[in-house]
């Protein structure tokens, strides 16, 4: 479903991506890992073009992302994706949040998108917060707001930059659960996370990078309790 | 030098009063022409130097730097006395000029405006915005600039009132703005306090009223977004 062939990504003289390849399947949940600098969340934004691509390919469904003649646009509405800093529009209350790109894109009537949003909400957790504002919300709410949005679009992929590492401890559960129960729902997700308990639990795959290469790639058990490589051993002993 | 405060003459001010109020309109009509017309020329110029593509950002570029580098009284004199009467072949008159010019030096200031509100706007709200599907104009129109205004409105009404000022400089074209009221019972009198204090009052009564809804619109633009948050502005009686 996504298949990634030799990215490389530098911002001037900075490499920060050399060479990764990758393929991901259909429903799977795939879990990034790594120190921070390593390029997680640079080869995640890689994927829907938030960053261009200096050399190497990005195929979705096929399609190639960073070619001139793909409308990146056509794209992107089928990969959501969620923010460590939420993002939500603060001028918008929750409700157009959600519904302004089904609306705007999707070319959906109001009244359909606002049933869409109130679906979303009730998904969430959040159906009594359509009229709040995002100010008026706590991280937790804000970033599964976040999530309702992105699902919006109806995405056949989420993509997931550290959804929980701008939380409060408390509030990181609540946002784990509505992940969980996407995974629990067929979606194919790509998550960089710190969230070690989370990749053991949910993840097909987790993928161990480090200074812009992907370093170990297998099943939770594979590299959480069987890795015998040494960066990736190293790694884990810090965090776990 | 002696100063007769005794001898203050304002009847001669008052003979004069329709070129006075005629004064005012013509300023008020120069200064909102001017702003309003600068402000969608300032939102193109602005975000055309945003622009990655060169062949639209250097045009922008050089447009802001000539109308902000350049005095606005030889902007008016060569609008009005060069490039109006190569164009139409005769003059438009001073308040096509006066206007013109107003709002093309205005649009330069605001585009520096506009650009820099665009720019305050976190990186992440575009990022958003594309992730969902959004081309880049419609999360212009529909994510940053809404955000963005909020931003622009304190200097852009610094902006208005400095315009309202300036547009005294199209006396110098015989425009019969509220300056040249002032010049005119001057010149008809020989004498200078009265309506040039005349003329400075009446200015500085126009920008007490441009100040106060410029306030008006900053604090309906400020604090929260939630509707009910918003700071009452006139409050009556106990709140």
């Amino acid at each position: 479903m996504i298949k990634i062939e030799g990215l490389h990504k530098s911002f001037g003289q900075l490499e920060v991506l050399k060479g990764i390849d990758y393929e991901v399947k259909e429903k799977e949940i795939i879990c990034v890992i790594g120190p921070s600098g390593s390029g997680k969340s640079t080869f995640l934004r890689c994927i829907n073009l938030l960053e261009d691509i200096t050399d190497g390919a990005v195929f979705i469904n096929g399609l190639k992302v960073n070619d001139s003649g793909t409308n990146i646009n056509e794209i992107r509405k089928d990969v959501g994706m969620v923010f460590q800093q939420f993002n939500l529009f603060p001028h918008m209350n929750v409700l157009n949040n959600i519904t302004i790109s089904p609306r705007k894109i999707r070319k959906m009537n109001p009244k359909e998108a606002e049933q869409l949003a109130v679906e979303l909400l009730e998904k969430v957790g959040l159906a009594d917060k359509a009229k709040s504002f995002p100010e008026q919300l706590s991280g937790g709410q804000m970033q599964r707001v976040a999530i309702a949005r992105a699902l919006a679009m109806q995405p056949k992929i989420m993509l997931f930059d550290e959804p929980t590492s701008a939380l409060d401890p408390e509030m990181v559960k609540e946002v784990l659960d509505v992940m969980k129960q996407l995974a629990f729902e067929g979606m194919t997700m790509v998550v960089v996370t710190h969230e070690m308990g989370f990749a053991k639990e949910m993840g097909d795959r987790v993928l161990f990078m480090d200074e812009g290469k992907l370093v170990e790639e297998g099943t939770p058990d594979a590299i959480f309790n069987n890795s015998t490589n040494e960066r990736t051993k190293a790694f884990l002993s810090m965090v776990l | 030098m002696t100063i007769d405060f005794l001898d203050i003459r304002f009847d001669m001010i008052w003979n004069y009063k329709e070129l006075f109020i005629r004064g005012i309109w013509v300023t008020l009509g120069l200064t909102v022409i001017g702003y309003l017309g600068g402000i969608i020329l300032g939102l193109f110029l602005g975000m055309g130097k945003l622009s990655k593509r060169k062949w639209i950002y250097y045009p922008c570029k050089y447009y802001v730097d000539f109308f902000r580098g350049t005095p606005l009284l030889v902007q008016i004199l060569l609008i009005h006395l060069a490039v109006i009467p190569s164009i139409f072949g005769h003059s438009l008159g001073y308040f096509v000029s006066g206007a013109t010019a107003l709002l093309l030096n205005c649009g330069a200031y605001n585009a520096e405006i506009i650009r820099a509100g665009i720019q305050s706007i976190e990186k992440g709200q575009t990022e958003a915005a594309r992730s969902l599907g959004m081309p880049s104009g419609v999360a212009m129109k529909n994510i940053i600039l809404p955000q963005a205004f909020r931003r622009m409105v304190p200097p852009l009404g610094n902006e208005l009132i400095a315009l309202l000022k300036d547009s005294s400089l199209v006396t110098v074209i015989a425009a019969n703005d509220l300056l040249y009221a002032g010049k005119v019972v001057a010149g008809a009198y020989s004498r200078f306090w009265e309506p040039y204090i005349t003329v400075a009052i009446l200015y500085l009564m126009l920008t007490f009223v441009f100040t106060k809804v410029i306030a008006y619109v900053e604090k309906r633009f400020s604090n929260s977004y939630v509707p009910s948050q918003r700071r009452r502005i006139f409050t009556f009686g106990r709140s």
